[in-house]
């Protein structure tokens, strides 16, 4: 009796430490990446630098954010590049270059995006749809009225005083946009973790069967997480038109494929059941810093997309070796 | 809903729905716009579907293989641009160039195989990486449009042979010699079991990763030589000449009926479906509809699409 029960205690012990690993990988990554960046730059760890890329990370890793939830729970968002779009194009129009406009413009698009969410997962959840192609046409759909909408032209115009106080620096250093990044991530790292929504959400992303069994909402559920994926695809849309101010119709083109590569940087696998907010700000933070790295070698801007790729699909064979050996 | 009863009209008919829906938008077309009727659009029709049908067959096997590439939308784009540097409009390069794009899509379709064996990684993720490196790749080189089409290449994208557009004569026999192999042969038996099962197809003694590495083949075959007719079509090595052929293609051989899971599929469903996209921009180019209500038109068409096969699946259980 005693024997299999050490044997047991002994695998225990070893297996967490193998099963954190892949888990906390990408913090190792991001602390290489940014060792890497300090050596070819003295300027990259100055504050105000570092800052900067959390500045220029944050539209992508908001709507990373959202998106994280819906591939834990084993589907995939790639209406998020339209639905940031849309957010950006329909903010600035509701602004109209007027500050007392900014409330409403916002809760507006805030409220239109969770409704696009919404729209998403009815349809998925009522019809089993596949999400790949479901969010993917429904993308289409959200392109083609957002250009509708606004006539193909940037036509709002941004209120004075959203961008400033987006871009405004606390202690002169932390621009709030960032702020707001770190907020939401712990907010739905704690929605993950906390809550009775976020442990649903990794059950069915584990076992979708098991869970319907244990008589778990599919639907409700379902339905919630591409609810909070457009409502985040919404405020990344805010953040970019705070960030860059431009409001084109196509601005967030890329960003489902960003936001994608940033998650599963971040270990949340295709097959859904696992992943954490934590660690996908981790994954857009490896993707940034390394685009910065390439900027400071003076390389081609192109070799991003090169390097992206790379670090995609090296990061992704990594997390499946440490998988398979635990 | 009108698109079901024709649908269900058609099953009686033991016609799949996507030919149905086909024929149904060419009557319709043809019998409400004069314009779409007239010889020479209903060629431009069939020479603009051409490219995407060339990439969307080779997708049909990646897809009948439980596997997906997205990388050839950037590796179209990349083959254009190559191919019309090497030809900078000069006849004689010709055939080295159609060499060429068979090479590099051969050779990139390769490489996802044999990286997909190698890594074991997701075949979105993995071709998500490619299609990053091949877009910086195309834009590291150039920026703009360079070199030209030579005017054989120019010729099979846009000429006729007594009236049949050249382009169309490829497709067909692009079509129908992929048809005979994934319908006839033993390598289409096989990638159809590695899509339907692919532990069952390995105990089955099935060489799952030597097929799965074909079937990649196939898709950056079809990407190169669908590479050959934009080149000849827009004339000129134009960056972003391949930008979301690799969507369309999904879409394609979504709508014509082969399943996301894997396991089966059919090269004619694509190829309805790729004629029923071109057959649709055609129309609504004709009426003058902008360009944004197309897209917003063909995203309608993918939903509808994919929320009817569902229901088609769930009774056919």
């Amino acid at each position: 009796m005693t024997a299999p029960t050490v044997a047991v205690a002994s695998r225990r012990r070893s297996v967490p430490s193998l099963r954190l690993a892949p888990k906390y990988a990408i913090w190792g990554v991001l602390v290489v990446l940014l060792g890497i960046a300090a050596l070819l730059s003295d300027a990259f760890l100055e504050p105000v630098y570092l800052a900067n890329v959390v500045r220029q990370a944050a539209p992508v890793g908001i709507a990373a954010l959202g998106a994280t939830v819906v591939m834990i729970l084993g589907g995939v968002d790639l209406s998020v590049g339209a639905v940031v779009s849309f957010a950006a194009v329909f903010a600035a129009i509701q602004m109209g270059g007027r500050a007392d406009n900014i409330g409403v413009a916002v809760v507006s698009t805030l409220a239109a995006c969770t409704l696009i969410g919404l729209a998403n997962g009815a349809l998925i959840a009522w019809n089993r749809a596949s999400s790949f192609i479901l969010t993917l046409g429904t993308s289409l759909v959200i392109y083609g009225l957002t250009q509708v909408y606004s006539g193909g032209t940037a036509r709002g115009i941004v209120a004075p005083g959203f961008r400033e106080f987006f871009n405004f620096r606390l202690a002169d250093v932390v621009p709030v946009i960032a702020v707001a990044l770190v907020v939401l991530a712990v907010i739905v790292e704690g929605l993950l973790r906390l809550t009775r929504f976020g442990r649903t959400v990794y059950l069915i992303g584990s076992n979708a069967g098991a869970a319907r069994i244990a008589g778990l909402s599919l639907t409700r559920t379902t339905l919630a997480a591409y609810a909070i994926s457009g409502l985040f695809a919404g405020m990344a849309g805010l953040a970019l038109l705070a960030r860059s101010g431009v409001s084109t119709t196509t601005s967030g083109r890329g960003f489902e494929l960003d936001t994608l590569a940033a998650i599963v940087l971040g270990g949340t696998v295709f097959e859904g059941g696992r992943g954490s907010a934590a660690a996908t700000v981790a994954g857009v933070l490896v993707l940034f810093v390394a685009f910065n790295i390439v900027n400071i070698l003076g390389l081609n801007f192109n070799l991003q997309l090169v390097v992206k790729g790379l670090i995609v699909i090296v990061a992704s064979a990594i997390y499946f070796r440490l998988d398979r050996d635990r | 809903m009108p698109a079901r009863r024709v649908a269900s009209a058609a099953n009686a008919f033991g016609l799949p729905a996507i030919h149905a829906l086909l024929l149904a938008s060419v009557v319709g077309a043809a019998a409400t716009v004069p314009a779409f009727r007239t010889i020479d659009n209903l060629g431009n029709v069939l020479t603009q579907a051409a490219a995407l049908g060339l990439v969307a067959i080779g997708q049909t096997f990646v897809i009948v293989g439980g596997l997906i590439d997205l990388s050839v939308g950037q590796l179209l784009g990349l083959t254009v641009v190559l191919i019309c540097a090497l030809m900078d409009g000069h006849s004689e390069r010709t055939v080295p160039a159609l060499l060429l794009a068979a090479g590099i899509g051969g050779a990139i379709g390769a490489a996802n195989g044999w990286l997909l064996n190698l890594l074991r990684i997701h075949p979105l993720i993995l071709t998500f990486g490619t299609l990053s490196i091949l877009q910086g790749v195309i834009f590291a080189t150039t920026d703009r449009s360079i070199g030209a089409a030579s005017p054989e290449v120019a010729w099979l994208a846009n000429g006729r042979i007594a009236g049949v557009p050249v382009a169309l004569v490829v497709l067909a026999l692009a079509a129908f010699g992929a048809h005979r192999l994934l319908t006839r042969t033993r390598f289409g038996q096989h990638l159809r079991a590695v899509g339907g099962h692919a532990e069952n197809a390995r105990r089955a003694g099935v060489a799952v990763d030597r097929v799965r590495w074909a079937a990649f083949v196939l898709s950056g075959l079809g990407a190169g030589l669908g590479a050959v007719l934009v080149a000849g079509r827009i004339g000129s090595g134009y960056p972003n000449a391949g930008q979301g052929f690799e969507l369309d293609a999904i879409v394609a051989v979504v709508l014509g009926g082969t399943s996301l899971a894997g396991g089966r599929g059919s090269i004619a469903g694509t190829l309805a479906a790729v004629l029923l996209l071109a057959v649709a921009s055609n129309v609504l180019n004709l009426l003058e509809v902008s360009s944004f209500a197309q897209m917003f038109a063909k995203g309608l068409i993918v939903v509808v699409a994919v929320l009817l096969a569902q229901r088609r699946e769930r009774f056919a259980r």
